[in-house]
């Protein structure tokens, strides 16, 4: 395999819910078992019995099939004191991990497919944000991203107009960064962690950081898989499965600037585990 | 079975199935297709992907004359012009966003859809009317023998369904799969119907268990 | 009434969508099903000793079963969902119930293993939920000949909603409806009545509200 995405860390399983029996998975092909070998330690081994790396960071264990060039990415606001971390819980999604990420970081959807909750017509329209690769971090973001949404959180009573920055740190992770209603000024931070099974099959663990001391633990995990099941059904019905890299075979417009964005910073780095290179 | 050398049409839904304000999803040999009809009731057969992020649009959704992306909401017109992208109220869509319809037309209650323009209009099946679309897993061959009967040199089968006469309008979508639509006698009673559609249930499983057997030697 | 729901519960859909269609008030008690296992807590275990979810409580009676809480609702607050009180109707309906319990265990099978990474055997599951589809489609089937478009005749009942949720979202676990003209035609019926609520993996009618009128500045 001569991708690079083999280099990158991968969220496997949830650490509250790994016991010492573990989990037999797949990652990009290749099946691994993870397993809790300590209260704080966990191990992940090939089929061969190769040991592969480890760590143990938002809810998550991660690993990787390569050698990590780098330390997993940093969420500076997940250690901030007051937040309530939210274990979302793993969803299976027959589709290119690539595809799940652009999902997640497109707006323009809400109103049609998570109606009266994100979005409602007649507020459809999409303005112009601003996109960005960081080259020092070598991260995709999007920021002064604003839409109405009649239901913006759990927390939300009513509609506002939500802002919001999305991140890409990794090619299958994403970070988005929406208005808190509790605390107005702080972001809350909503995640999307994608284990790449095969280049057309997911399992997906959303993750929270967020101030809201009001919500049922249970309530706000509802909350974000009734969001995510909502895009699921989508997810398996884009033709082809993978995501084309190359222009053409999808239009794009205004409103899907990251999605470009994060296309492009793919090619460039090669990260093509799960994508469609040859328009057909 | 259909289409064949005589008949470019594909016969690929019923016009019942398509009520107007709605879409399904259909099968043609040059690719699936969104089959929708207007409010008005015109019926177009779109290529089933949206030009914009490849989602089905079999699962769209018709207001007025124009078939919409349940993705994003992006709107086609019968001839498949993009007519309103919903991100960008104002944007009038380049006339490159098409979908890619093919020709439809409606004889005697049963949809035909070809690729490019026919001289010959589809066949009509002169006292009969169609009564139920299914799908086989099983080929041709296998449901021409659960049918005791080969298609004839028009691509019909004709056969008896519950001790009446019905006609059998096959096309092959895969080595193992069979679309059929079932067609009756238009004065068929409700009791004879309703025959034809159980012993077309039985044909089915006939057929599938004639190429499970297939399968196992 | 207090309903331990789950918002992915198919299940727990049908009693919060029954209770939407009658205007029955439920107070929701989320129940952390996945990833937390809640229902096999002691305090559920001891009102449900079989782990399932929904219960309904109500004063002094708790109800385990889907179908009973369909009941209970519509007895309460709307009888008409409990048929005319013709003997074969009422009947039919129990039959239907029956069967809804067929799609939880076939469909609803092959849902949690697909989606939520519980044990199972797929292609078995997956085999039985077509089978399934499949009487349920030749059910409609008939009952379109006659006239009706629902279950048992005209007018929806408790049957339509039991059965309603695992069919929408069969492909949840990987079995498309693609096949079913009768049951598409049914589903959309039940999604167009008034008060009717949507769970994750069916989506909104669009088309029933109209195409918002461009702003003029």
């Amino acid at each position: 395999m001569s991708d690079p995405m083999i280099d990158e860390w991968y969220p496997v399983a949830l650490f509250s819910k790994l016991d010492a029996a573990g989990r037999d998975t797949l990652l990009m092909g290749h099946p691994i078992h993870v397993a809790r070998t300590g209260s704080e330690r966990v191990a992940a081994t090939e089929a061969d019995g190769r040991s592969l790396p480890v760590r143990i960071r938002y809810g998550h264990v991660w690993t990787s099939l390569g050698e990590p060039k780098k330390e997993l990415f940093d969420i500076p606001e997940a250690d901030e004191p007051g937040r309530r971390l939210v274990d979302v819980g793993v969803v299976r999604v027959r589709c290119s991990p690539l595809r799940a990420v652009e999902n997640f970081l497109d707006i323009a959807h809400f109103p049609f497919v998570h109606t009266d909750i994100l979005g409602a017509e007649p507020h459809t329209e999409v303005e112009k944000y601003d996109v960005e690769i960081r080259e020092k971090e070598d991260e995709v973001w999007a920021t002064k991203v604003k839409f109405f949404q009649p239901q913006a959180a759990k927390s939300a009573a009513g509609g506002i107009t939500t802002d919001y920055m999305y991140r890409v740190p990794a090619p299958t992770c994403s970070v988005l960064y929406k208005t808190c209603p509790p605390r107005p000024g702080e972001w809350d931070v909503i995640t999307l962690f994608v284990q790449p099974l095969t280049e057309e099959l997911c399992d997906v663990w959303p993750w929270m950081a967020l101030y809201d001391d009001e919500a049922d633990m249970t309530d706000l995990i509802h909350f974000q898989q009734m969001i995510f099941l909502q895009d699921r059904s989508i997810l398996e019905n884009q033709i082809p499965r993978r995501l084309p890299l190359d222009p053409g075979m999808e239009i794009p417009t205004r409103a899907d600037m990251t999605s470009v964005a994060y296309r492009r910073w793919l090619k460039r780095h090669n990260y093509t585990y799960g994508a469609q290179l040859v328009a057909q | 079975m259909f289409p064949n050398n005589w008949c470019k049409w594909t016969p690929v839904a019923l016009s019942a199935d398509v009520p107007a304000g709605t879409v399904i999803p259909a099968w043609t040999p040059t690719g699936d297709v969104a089959l929708w009809r207007s409010q008005s009731g015109q019926l177009s057969a779109s290529s089933d992907r949206c030009p914009h992020r490849g989602m089905r649009l079999s699962h769209g959704f018709v207001r007025g004359e124009a078939l919409a992306c349940i993705y994003h909401g992006w709107s086609y017109g019968r001839d498949g012009a993009c007519l309103r992208i919903p991100a960008h109220p104002d944007l009038q869509p380049p006339a490159s966003i098409n979908t890619r319809n093919q020709i439809t037309t409606e004889r005697e209650g049963i949809v035909w859809v070809v690729n490019e323009a026919q001289d010959e209009p589809p066949p009509s099946f002169d006292g009969y009317w169609p009564l139920r679309s299914m799908t086989f897993q099983a080929s041709i061959a296998a449901l021409e023998a659960a049918a005791g009967a080969k298609a004839d040199i028009s691509g019909l089968i004709r056969c008896t369904l519950g001790g009446e006469t019905a006609f059998l309008l096959a096309v092959t979508k895969g080595e193992a799969e069979t679309i059929v639509h079932v067609l009756a006698d238009k004065n068929a009673s409700l009791a004879q119907r309703i025959a034809i559609s159980q012993a077309g249930e039985q044909l089915r499983r006939d057929a599938e268990s004639a190429d499970a057997l297939e399968g196992a030697n | 009434m207090k309903l331990y729901d789950y918002i992915l519960s198919p299940s727990c859909y049908k009693v919060r969508l029954l209770a939407a269609l009658t205007g029955t008030q439920l107070t929701l008690r989320p129940v952390d099903f996945h990833p937390g296992g809640e229902h096999l807590s002691p305090a559920l275990l001891a009102l449900n000793p079989a782990g399932s979810i929904p219960i309904l409580e109500d004063g002094e009676l708790v109800l385990t079963e889907s179908s009973a809480m369909l009941v209970y609702i519509a007895a309460k607050a709307a009888p008409e969902w409990l048929g005319s009180g013709d003997p074969a109707e009422s009947a039919q309906i129990q039959q239907w119930l029956s069967f809804s319990h067929r799609l939880t265990a076939s469909l609803g099978g092959a849902r949690l293993v697909e989606m939520l990474l519980r044990p199972g055997d797929l292609a078995a599951l997956q085999a039985s939920g077509v089978k399934a589809l499949r009487e349920l489609e030749a059910a409609l089937a008939v009952q379109r000949m006659k006239g009706d478009i629902f279950l048992t005749g005209s007018k929806p009942t408790v049957a339509d909603i039991a059965c309603f949720p695992y069919v929408a979202l069969a492909p949840d676990g990987s079995i498309a409806l693609d096949p079913y003209p009768s049951i598409r035609l049914w589903l959309r019926a039940v999604r167009a009545l008034d008060g009717f609520i949507e769970m994750p993996g069916i989506h909104r009618l669009h088309e029933l509200k109209p195409e918002p009128a461009k702003e003029t500045a």
